[in-house]
């Protein structure tokens, strides 16, 4: 852990060649960095003394784009990316208290540490639970009108259109989404995806090519020579996946191919990334995850047999976002919306997507490692929003006997 | 005889219905009972909103409750309760009757060995059995070039197997505390007057440590109720996955009726465990603790010592070992820079724990004291409606405590004494049996001369009922301060906002990221604090 830690730090160091004067004004000039100040180890406080070598930045100042990307063999050789440097944005004052969701691999906690550090007098708590579960301590805070959070930061649509149907929203600024596809942004604005995921059909390239996965993923039950394969129903991408199909194709036409995977075969897993590196070792020839996982086994490994592929249109190129949202009653409506802006920013954008694999939610940054850019995907038209009417889905999981 | 001699006035009736009620104790023995049923019935209200919530259904509810998957759960989840309350009992009172009687080298060492599984959260447990027996896990790799496979980990069987592993410590160290307890002189009584040792131990030591058996069973069975991480990692669909997956599906209604279900199944259980433990006929009182008996193993002493290092291996060295792996390896996953691990999260873990088992001490005394001392069925009452929190899955009381504090309590919402409350009525039952326990081994004659010699009540319970119950206490305390330390589900629900991490929910963050090989630290502090505490308080409970 603490190798890690130190690679991390000295990879950094190296590439933006910030110095050590800049390095140890990081750790202990930043506000909120020093650990001292907050001794009772709140999560943005203790992090944000790690994170202080991470970026290498002297406080106020906003390092080069190298410090942002991540690192290995699929991000190597970017272009630089396009949109709003955060340099043209309005200066972070202030403190936010967010709700976050947990999960994609730290990174949104790591990105809001760097904030603080370009930003002396801005400071962010965070605290982090499931999305779904934050979401309903909002709108019960909301409610009762003891709201505790500014922002709440979910890795899900579902979990932002629960509280946006709830009401208990306020929207964000135009200014502050102007940039993201509305197909990515709520009614009313009131929310903005600042990262997306596909869902994709990760396949062994040993076994299998790409003309082998079907286009439609309602065919995957005729199609001979995909098993085995794998799947993640008790995964929250999953059963967003599945509520997407019973939206599309309705009730009798989901629970049909639930069972048909499920006799053809298709092997349970605890999640995702299990999928992908079982498809990289052969172990399985293809299967259901968020595309991600495969780049993630493909920037850990030597080359590794594994591609992805995308079907058209259907439940099966579903794309799901993380995004921010305005918690009513905030008060600070315009840190928020600046906030929201930092997360849109080039560099954000270009954080998200090298280190998470995610695909950005402005035009102007590419996706990672050859993956088709986010306007070539053929997602499903329908409402993100809907995705949290789950209710349905798990009966109808639970009678098909793949319970989620 | 004439009725009208037996026949009581509606005076002497009330009264006499009051005192079946409350007990005969005078009034500072049924003050106290009230006390004791006060903090019980505190302890359990806000749960009292789950019920407000089912209500809103109205009659969808019976439909729900009727639905063949629910019942399906119902079905699997008591089978499973069944399966590990046996298996627990089988092996945790062999191991306490082998650590206290057994004429065995390094006792201590033994006993914190037999302990030790209880310091490790059960779904760390399941998830290290997952990557060594799991399909391409780290023991397949050892086994496949002998030609050998693994049987599947995953199902019934495997959440069963981990679940015994990790919660028999609860049956071993109740027991164990009983035994303590024991006269030896009973037993040696039993043997001068021709018992076997067999026959001894059935008719002696047996209805003395049954209670305390009936105790760590209790907890054995409710934990299995209540736990959510294992099945979920065993892919197995009992209640409490059945409820997390409706509560993150935005289902609350169902996810709270389902959890009054759970309820009501704790309920039958503690029907069932206070017939057994209340059964205290036939039990011979201990006249204070005279030592140990010993059981001479003759030539099984070394034989013997393969069940507690059997168990300790699966249990506490094989997922050191897996850690220990992900810690040089890098463990599955992918690596960032962020999520840092840092040493106030243990803090932050300790601290909570320590108030958590101050508060369980302070809340479980009366409720304990009165339950043994008296015969009143408020005690009893009192006593067992403790229990129910310790059934309820975390994330349900944490969906209550919410609900109850934004809208009773606004000041307290998200606060540390919540979740410090929060701690104590999901735990409280621990401290409460274990303590319970061993009161009702005080033989009321040493408190009885105590008085007659003149000490005060205070005084007496000082110099005499104290020290007899120190054990109990002791055991009662660290129940509570382990499994606050691995709380998950209320933590991260009620934890105030700043108040960071503790090492449960940094392992949670950093296993949701996806960041497996980060979690190692934090779940060996976790083990090697847990156990540290395990040793200095077993060591304190032998004299």
């Amino acid at each position: 852990m603490t190798k890690d830690k130190r690679f991390g730090r000295r990879h950094l160091l190296k590439t933006v060649a910030a110095g050590s004067t800049a390095a140890i004004a990081g750790c202990t000039l930043s506000p909120s960095g020093g650990g001292t100040d907050t001794p009772d180890g709140s999560e943005n406080g203790t992090d944000g003394g790690d994170g202080g070598d991470g970026s290498g930045g002297v406080p106020g100042e906003i390092p080069e784009i190298g410090a942002f990307r991540g690192s290995g063999t699929i991000v190597e050789g970017r272009p630089a990316p396009g949109g709003t440097p955060i340099r043209d944005l309005p200066d972070l004052s202030g403190s936010l208290d967010v709700y976050i969701g947990g999960g994609e691999g730290g990174i949104y906690t790591q990105f809001m540490d760097m904030l603080e550090e370009f930003y002396s007098d801005f400071s962010v708590s965070s605290n982090a639970a499931p999305s779904s579960s934050h979401a309903q301590t909002i709108v019960e805070e909301a409610q009762a009108g003891e709201t505790r959070a500014d922002v709440f930061w979910s890795i899900d649509a579902s979990s932002l259109g629960y509280v946006a149907d709830e009401g208990a929203y306020e929207p964000l600024s135009d200014e502050a989404i102007e940039q993201v596809p509305s197909r990515f942004t709520g009614g009313d604005n009131a929310w903005a995806g600042v990262a997306g995921r596909a869902r994709a059909v990760p396949y062994n390239t040993n076994e299998l090519s790409e003309d082998d996965i079907p286009n439609s993923v309602m065919e995957f039950p005729e199609t001979d020579g995909l098993q085995p394969m794998g799947w993640a129903p008790t995964y929250g991408a999953f059963k967003s996946f599945v509520t997407a199909m019973r939206l599309i194709e309705g009730d009798d036409a989901t629970r049909s191919w639930l069972e048909s995977m499920k006799s053809a075969g298709t092997e349970r897993f605890p999640n995702e990334f299990v999928i992908s590196s079982q498809v990289a070792d052969g172990a399985l020839y293809s299967g259901f995850a968020n595309h991600y996982y495969a780049m993630r086994v493909k920037n850990q490994r030597d080359d590794p047999p594994i591609d992805l592929a995308f079907t058209e249109g259907d439940a099966g190129a579903l794309v799901n976002i993380a995004g921010a949202l305005k918690v009513q009653g905030t008060g600070k409506g315009d840190l928020v919306d600046t906030f929201v802006r930092h997360l849109l920013s080039s560099e954000a954008q270009e954080f998200f997507a090298t280190r998470s694999f995610a695909y950005p939610m402005i035009p102007d940054v590419q996706p990672v490692g050859g993956l088709p850019t986010i306007d070539e995907l053929s997602p499903p038209d329908i409402d993100l929003s809907e995705l949290s009417n789950l209710g349905p889905t798990l009966e109808l999981m639970q009678e098909a006997g793949v319970s989620g | 005889m004439s009725g009208g001699e037996r026949g009581p006035s509606s005076v002497e009736r009330q009264s006499q219905l009051w005192r079946r009620l409350v007990g005969d104790d005078g009034p500072v023995g049924t003050s106290l009972t009230l006390l004791a049923a006060l903090l019980a019935l505190a302890l359990v209200a806000p749960l009292a909103w789950l019920a407000v919530e089912a209500a809103d259904l109205g009659w969808e509810a019976v439909d729900m409750t009727t639905q063949q998957a629910t019942v399906e759960v119902l079905v699997r989840s008591v089978a499973l309760v069944a399966v590990v309350t046996g298996a627990s009992i089988v092996l945790g009172v062999g191991m306490a009757v082998l650590t206290v009687q057994g004429d065995i080298p390094f006792r201590r060492f033994w006993t914190v060995l037999c302990a030790l599984p209880l310091a490790m959260p059960s779904y760390l447990g399941a998830f290290a059995a997952i990557s060594a027996f799991g399909p391409r896990g780290a023991l397949s790799h050892v086994l496949d070039p002998v030609g050998l496979s693994m049987p599947t980990i995953y199902g019934f069987g495997g959440a069963a197997l981990v679940l015994t592993l990790y919660t028999y410590p609860y049956v071993f160290l109740t027991t164990r505390a009983s035994l303590l307890s024991l006269d030896a002189s009973l037993v040696e009584a039993a043997r001068t007057l021709d018992c076997s040792r067999w026959e001894a131990f059935r008719r002696v030591t047996l209805p003395q440590i049954l209670p305390g058996v009936a105790a760590g069973a209790l907890l054995v069975a409710l934990y299995t109720l209540a736990d959510f991480g294992t099945p979920n990692f065993m892919r197995v669909q009992v209640f409490t996955q059945f409820i997390y997956a409706r509560y993150t599906g935005f289902m609350r209604p169902y996810a709270v009726l389902l959890s009054l279900q759970l309820v009501a199944v704790t309920a039958v259980i503690l029907a069932v465990e206070s017939r057994i433990g209340a059964d205290e006929e036939g039990a011979y009182e201990s006249r204070g603790n005279r030592g140990a008996v010993e059981l001479g193993l003759g030539r099984w002493r070394y034989p013997a010592l393969l069940l507690p290092a059997g168990v300790f291996l699966a249990a506490i060295v094989l997922p050191v070992w897996i850690f220990v792996l992900w810690l040089t390896q890098g463990g599955p996953g992918y690596q960032t820079g962020g999520l840092a691990f840092s040493w106030s999260y243990a803090e932050n873990s300790v601290k909570v724990a320590l108030m958590a088992a101050g508060a369980s001490i302070l809340v479980a005394l009366p409720v304990a004291l009165r339950s043994a001392a008296s015969d009143s069925r408020l005690a009893r009452f009192a006593d067992r409606l403790t229990y129910v929190g310790y059934a309820v899955p975390g994330i349900v009381l944490g969906i209550a405590l919410i609900r109850f504090s934004l809208e009773v309590v606004p000041a307290v919402y998200k606060t540390l004494p919540l979740l410090v409350f929060a701690y104590v009525v999901r735990f409280v039952p621990q401290a409460v049996g274990s303590m319970r326990t061993s009161t009702q081994q005080v033989d009321g004659r040493l408190t009885e001369a105590s008085r007659v010699l003149g000490r005060s009540r205070l005084g007496t319970f000082r110099s005499v009922t104290l020290p007899l119950i120190a054990p109990g206490v002791a055991t009662g305390a660290a129940l509570v301060f382990l499994t606050t330390m691995k709380e998950l589900p209320a933590t991260l629900l009620l934890r105030p906002t700043g108040f960071g991490h503790t090492l449960v929910t940094y392992i949670w963050r950093v296993r949701e990221a996806g960041l497996y090989g980060k979690a190692a630290v934090p779940a060996l502090v976790l083990v090697v604090v847990s156990a540290l505490s395990m040793a200095v308080i077993l060591a304190g409970g032998e004299r």
